[in-house]
């Protein structure tokens, strides 16, 4: 687009380092200093060490205190410029924090910008270009800045010298903006015009009026030059003051905010250190703008004067720290640190965990992996990038080489006392054959390094007979592979079949982009009789590696990654179920004829409360046989007593169960609480609806229930819970019953006081105990609700045949085969307001608490039955979406095991 | 800067979304050519694997890769891209020159010297971009000819097996293997080639790395500069178009899509925009970021979905898939490109094609200023 008088705003510099900056308008822009060899002496010495780690640090500090761009100098006649600006650009460039801001290539030697140029991967700005070698040269330098693509900083000095007054300065800046617009082809927006801060209050008469001629400078370059910005080097107006910060703070925002005013857009400024205009001391302000101002012939003296009394005071703003996070206690400062890839604080913290904690290794298994563990989810949701993970790795480094040589101290104590002692694990990286990415296995290779595992990378087109003959030379204790390209997963295989003919008994990672669990599972591992695992990315290599190379986790981990591998093969393998429409289901229901005779009236409607319900009533309910499940024994009650093997294990169990229970009841060691109800309802679709009061005017809330999708053989109906209520357009009164109890109040402190006493059988044992009761409580429930309803009071069943549920009507639960999604539960428990009543919740994914609970409801019809649900389709999952306002994807996550299609 | 006559590709932006071609890789699979396939004659005796080095088929299997060229126009691409992915020394390099990290070295500046300066790979590389351009031309000319639409030729600038902004070495995060002469001047030897084989346009593409990118858009300047082409006023059209992952951030160096646009603005590129790494529906908000902020052509030639062994083509989306999301984008006034990266066939240009025919293309700010 072209630059024209019509232009109506003037555009804003536009930067970036990884993330975009855009200026904003009437928002000055802070250039940190403290990045500069000739402004910081701190800086430069640790450049002139080679201590490049440090100095990192400070370009940090700069970004944290607010610093919007970074002014890097490295001009000293003891540092090899380009070496040095190079290195450093390189570093930061891994060090996500500052990486984000955009560079200023401060440097009087032209190789020194150009080297800097070539390390930003953003649009930095080049500071600076002046008319001092003619125009020319001037032309060239600008072409130069322009083809690697940065903004750039225009000294106000042309081939006579250093423009001092308005005029010289004005003059130049013009004839500079001409050249690089109309013949170099600069865009506008991009020059930053520096017409020189020069020091004022030196004692010369000459150098007064330079503050003002700056501000006033700068004030016709906005006026006149479209779209230029002005910027300066702040802290020399004051630098006759030098050793008195006091008066050169006051100086500098005094400054700012007369030049801000006058259009200045940037300066280099020590982001940490900014007395705020308005606070500055009256007295001291009114003399420093005299000088600025130039307001009266003796400003200088009256500034002196009052300064002197001011000196050794000491800097009024301290640097300020964002460092907050260091009051978290040490576990949340190992997460924090390692998330934000800070490594300032992270020996002090490894070695406390290590005091906290008694071992190394438990600060490695435990804080740090954990906190690893939050960089692998917070990557694997897109909100952190490779560089940050690559660096969280790098802390991970430092804090396990703090821990090393106490790993080894006990290593070493282990050894002496006899104890076999497992090396550090060693890994074998390598893409495979036929593939030459390895930037991301690269990435895998850093980060195990930094966890200090010996990797060994072979580099890419690796064939399988130099991997595998490699891995036994080095004994190596585990190989990754890695391919980017899709002809890379047959090689992948390849070498699995391999390992397998070989007999190796190594495990095998697999990564990189085209790689996925699913294709790992079905189509690698089934080749090779050692575990197989697909690593998503850098940040999980960590976690699999060390569970596969520690004799305690590895068991454990294997065996569920075998479970999770092989349900992802049965997953592909089963041959979906044909599945009918829902339409069509619905119109499969299960056939009732439905009459009033069928509908009894419960006694009452609304919801009922049972508190401290007597626990010797709900003994005689209980189905003792899952007990003895709890305990792993496998039979039914009471034959298990007398079972062969299991038998007098069985009666031992029995036994102390039912002592225990004595104590409980005896003792009233725990309570039972209970919530139910009855409400009008009636079936709408596969909902059923409930009403306030018989009326059935008002709707309370609703019930959605699924229907079973499965085509069935013969005339099979397709069912849904809502059929056992009567359809609204019947017109029959038909009723739903609710409940939740509880027997798990008091349960905890019964099993803590086990614990204090250290016995913990009977801890587990009053916690299986409780379980019965629950259950008793639902059974005894249901036996009462059936006799409110009227037809349980002609059952004469033993409690025998109510455990073996050979009643009428049906207790389902939300989260069983019915019905199985689990967010069901939150209407129950609105609806009987269960935790009011009886203190029982329902966590974020819907467990209830305490532990011993059963919750459901209540159908009354002779024809209703349990049934499982069975596979369902995506029409009945968007029709359960648009009736139950959940997204697609919560439906698809709740009914998971139902889905008869692959949601991805 | 200049007033140059208006680019025959700007013209078709102002009424209709230009046609990009596919991707070259998943194409090749199609043809069932082996490893003695694509070594031919001339590379028999090669020690490593070249089965992946897909542009050396330019050279080897000219005929194949000729009527993929064709299989592409005939779908109804405006632009093809050259076969030339890979072509530089430096990617060549990994098929042709031992690993040294196989022998415990490790590749640095000093191993890549010997690349950059290595007779064999310079040429190979030459040829490769030369060869594949002029076949390109031929191509795009015969259906020109046929069907009385002018085609374009974009020689295809990859993004390198190394990175100037990773260090691979878990001790030295300052550490690079290459330097940026290096990478700029493997680049400057891929444009020239790529301009003496005839291409019309420069496609610096599947950026993952920024600052490769810009060794290659310097490297770009230097040649329009050195070889008189500036002065003649003949400089080629300029599209790039990054790589970026699940968070919007170029995959490698991790720069988002704003801050890459501020980076690469200078460069006044005929195009701006995405391809490969992602599928539409992923790419989707990156590319409505990139339409808000730049004002130049937007470009859009995802992937087929994500990867996805377990199907045929190796992707999830078919071509009517691919067609329905890039329709939407067009109805969105996003896209003034559009075409398909890893897993898009023929079949899939065609139907993105069919699908954009009649559609009106994202208005550039430069036709509405010249509109008001």
């Amino acid at each position: 687009m072209s630059v024209s008088a019509t232009e109506p705003t003037t555009k804003p510099l536009r930067l970036s380092g990884s993330q975009p900056f855009t200026q904003q308008a009437g928002v000055f822009i802070m250039i940190g200093e403290r990045t500069n060899v000739a402004g910081s002496p701190k800086f430069a010495k640790l450049v002139k060490e080679g201590k490049y780690e440090e100095a990192v640090s400070i370009a940090r500090q700069q970004v944290e205190n607010g610093a919007n761009v970074l002014d890097i100098c490295m001009d000293e006649g003891m540092i090899d410029g380009v070496a040095a600006m190079t290195r450093y650009l390189q570093l930061l460039a891994s060090e996500p924090e500052v990486a984000k801001v955009p560079f200023m290539i401060d440097s009087s030697k032209w190789e020194v910008i150009e080297a800097g140029l070539k390390c930003l991967q953003g649009k930095g700005i080049v500071n600076s270009i002046s008319l001092k070698e003619g125009e020319e040269k001037f032309r060239q330098n600008a072409a130069t800045v322009l083809k690697y693509g940065a903004a750039v900083v225009v000294m106000a000095f042309d081939e006579q010298g250093q423009a001092a007054t308005y005029e010289e300065k004005i003059r130049i800046c013009e004839r500079a903006h001409r050249i690089l617009v109309d013949e170099v082809g600069f865009p506008p927006e991009d020059i930053i015009f520096d017409p020189n801060i020069l020091t004022v209050a030196t004692g010369m008469e000459e150098h007064n009026n330079y503050a003002v001629d700056f501000i006033n400078a700068t004030r016709w370059i906005k006026a006149n030059l479209p779209h230029a910005k002005v910027s300066g080097g702040v802290s020399n107006i004051s630098f006759s003051f030098r050793g008195n910060n006091k008066v050169r703070e006051a100086m500098h925002s005094a400054f700012l905010y007369h030049a801000i005013a006058a259009g200045l857009d940037m300066g280099i400024v020590n982001a940490g250190i900014l007395e705020v205009y308005e606070e500055i001391d009256p007295e001291l302000k009114v003399l420093v703008e005299d000088v600025l101002l130039n307001r009266r012939p003796d400003a200088t003296e009256r500034l002196v004067e009052f300064g002197e009394s001011l000196k050794h005071v000491g800097s009024v703003v301290s640097e300020k720290k964002a460092e907050e996070w260091r009051n978290g206690t040490v576990e949340e400062r190992l997460s924090h640190a390692l998330v934000k890839g800070i490594d300032t604080y992270i020996e002090l913290d490894a070695e406390e965990a290590r005091v906290k904690l008694g071992r190394p290794l438990l600060v490695i298994e435990g804080p740090l992996m954990d906190g690893m563990g939050v960089v692998g989810d917070l990557f694997g949701a897109g909100k952190m990038f490779l560089p940050q993970v690559v660096k969280s790795a790098r802390v991970m480094k430092k804090a396990v080489a703090h821990l090393t040589p106490f790993m080894e101290a006990e290593k070493a104590e282990m050894a002496a006392s006899g104890q076999v002692v497992k090396a550090q694990g060693k890994i074998l990286l390598a893409t495979v054959k036929g593939d030459v990415h390895d930037i991301g296995k690269n990435i895998v290779g850093v980060v195990l390094a930094c966890n200090n595992y010996e990797v060994i990378d072979m580099g890419v087109m690796v064939s399988s007979e130099k991997i595998l003959e490699r891995a036994k030379a080095e004994k190596v204790d585990l190989i990754g592979l890695s391919g980017l390209i899709t002809p890379s997963l047959d090689e992948m295989v390849h070498v699995a079949r391999e390992m397998e003919r070989q007999g190796f008994k190594l495990p095998l990672l697999i990564g990189g982009a085209t790689t996925s669990r699913r294709h790992t599972a079905i189509k690698i591992a089934p080749h090779y009789s050692e575990p197989v695992v697909h690593i998503l990315d850098a940040s999980r290599a960590v976690p699999v590696t060390t569970s596969l190379l520690s004799d305690e986790g590895k068991p454990a981990f294997v065996a569920q990654h075998r479970t999770e591998y092989e349900a992802l093969r049965a997953a592909h393998s089963a041959p979906r179920q044909t599945v009918i429409s829902l339409e069509a289901a619905r119109a499969r229901r299960t056939p009732i004829a439905w009459r009033a005779e069928d509908l009894p009236t419960p006694a009452f409607t609304g919801v009922r409360v049972l508190d401290n319900f007597p626990l010797a009533i709900l003994r005689e309910y209980i189905d003792w046989s899952p007990l003895f499940h709890a305990w792993g024994l496998k039979g039914v009650y009471p034959r298990i007593l007398e079972h062969e093997q299991q038998g007098e294990q069985a009666r031992q169990i029995f036994a102390d169960a039912n002592t225990l229970l004595d104590r409980i009841i005896e003792k009233n060691l725990i309570t039972a609480r209970g919530v139910y109800g009855f409400f009008p309802a009636s079936a709408v679709g596969d909902d059923v609806a409930l009403y306030l009061d018989d009326t059935r005017e008002t709707e309370l809330d609703r019930f959605h229930f699924l229907r079973q999708q499965a085509n069935k053989e013969g005339s099979e109906p397709c069912r849904s819970l809502a059929d056992f209520i009567a359809p609204k357009e019947t017109g029959l009164a038909d009723h739903i019953g609710a409940f939740a109890v509880t027997t798990g109040i008091g349960l905890k402190e019964l099993c803590d006081r086990f614990r204090a006493d250290n016995d913990d059988y009977n801890a587990i044992m009053a916690e299986a105990v409780a379980d019965r009761l629950a259950e008793a409580f639902a059974e005894c429930l249901h036996k009462r609700v059936r006799d409110e309803w009227g037809y349980g009071l002609k059952e004469g069943l033993t409690p025998a045949d109510l455990i073996q549920e050979k009643y009428r009507g049906i207790r389902p639960a939300a989260g069983y085969p019915a019905c199985p999604d689990h967010t069901e539960k939150g209407t129950l428990w609105r609806l009987l307001d269960v935790q009011a009543n009886t203190g029982m919740l329902i966590t974020e994914s819907f467990a209830m608490w305490p532990g011993s609970s059963v919750s459901g409801l209540y159908f009354a019809h002779p024809e209703s039955r349990y049934f499982s649900l069975g596979k369902i389709d995506r029409d009945q999952v968007a029709d359960y979406h648009e009736r139950k306002g959940m997204s697609v994807a919560e439906v698809q996550r709740w009914l998971g095991q139902n889905l008869n299609y692959d949601p991805e | 800067m200049k007033t140059a006559n208006q680019h025959p590709l700007e013209k078709i932006f102002e009424s209709r979304i230009a046609i990009i071609d596919g991707a070259m890789g998943t194409t090749i699979r199609t043809y069932g050519m082996k490893e003695a396939d694509i070594r031919g004659e001339r590379f028999k005796d090669s020690t490593k694997d070249l089965l992946n080095n897909g542009d050396l088929f330019s050279l080897t299997q000219p005929k194949m890769i000729c009527d993929i060229h064709r299989r592409f126009l005939e779908a109804g691409a405006d632009i093809i891209e050259t076969n030339t992915f890979g072509a530089t020394s430096i990617t060549q390099s990994e098929f042709f020159v031992d690993d040294p990290r196989e022998q415990g070295g490790r590749k640095d500046p000093e191993f890549y010297q010997k690349i950059i300066d290595d007779p064999m790979l310079n040429n190979l590389a030459w040829e490769i971009n030369q060869q594949s351009a002029r076949q390109c031309r031929e191509w795009a000319d015969r259906v020109a000819n046929e069907t009385g639409r002018q085609r374009f030729v974009a020689g295809a600038i990859g993004p390198l097996t190394v990175s100037l902004s990773n260090s691979p070495d878990a001790d030295d995060a300052g550490f690079r293997v290459v330097t940026f002469d290096q990478v700029k001047n493997a680049y400057k030897q891929q444009v020239r080639a790529l301009i003496a084989g005839g291409s019309d346009l420069l496609l610096v593409e599947t950026i993952f790395d920024s600052l490769n990118a810009k060794a290659a858009l310097v490297a770009i300047r230097e040649v329009f500069d050195q070889d008189g082409l500036t002065a003649s006023n003949k400089e080629l059209p300029v599209m790039i178009s990054a790589a970026v992952g699940r968070g919007g951030e170029t995959l490698i160096s991790a720069q988002t899509t704003e801050a890459f646009w501020n980076a690469v603005q200078h460069v006044k590129p005929l195009s701006v925009g995405l391809n490969c790494s992602l599928g539409p529906d992923l790419m989707y908000p990156f590319l409505d970021e990139l339409a808000t902020k730049a004002d130049v052509a937007i470009s859009c030639y995802p992937n087929a979905g994500l990867p996805n062994p377990l199907s045929e083509t190796g992707f999830d989306l078919g071509p009517q898939d691919m067609a329905r999301y890039l329709g939407d984008f067009a109805r969105a006034g996003l896209i003034n490109i559009a075409g398909g990266c890893c897993g898009n066939t023929p079949e899939h240009i065609a139907a993105i094609a069919k699908a954009l025919e009649g559609q009106p293309p994202r208005q550039l700010a430069r036709q509405i200023e010249r509109a008001a």
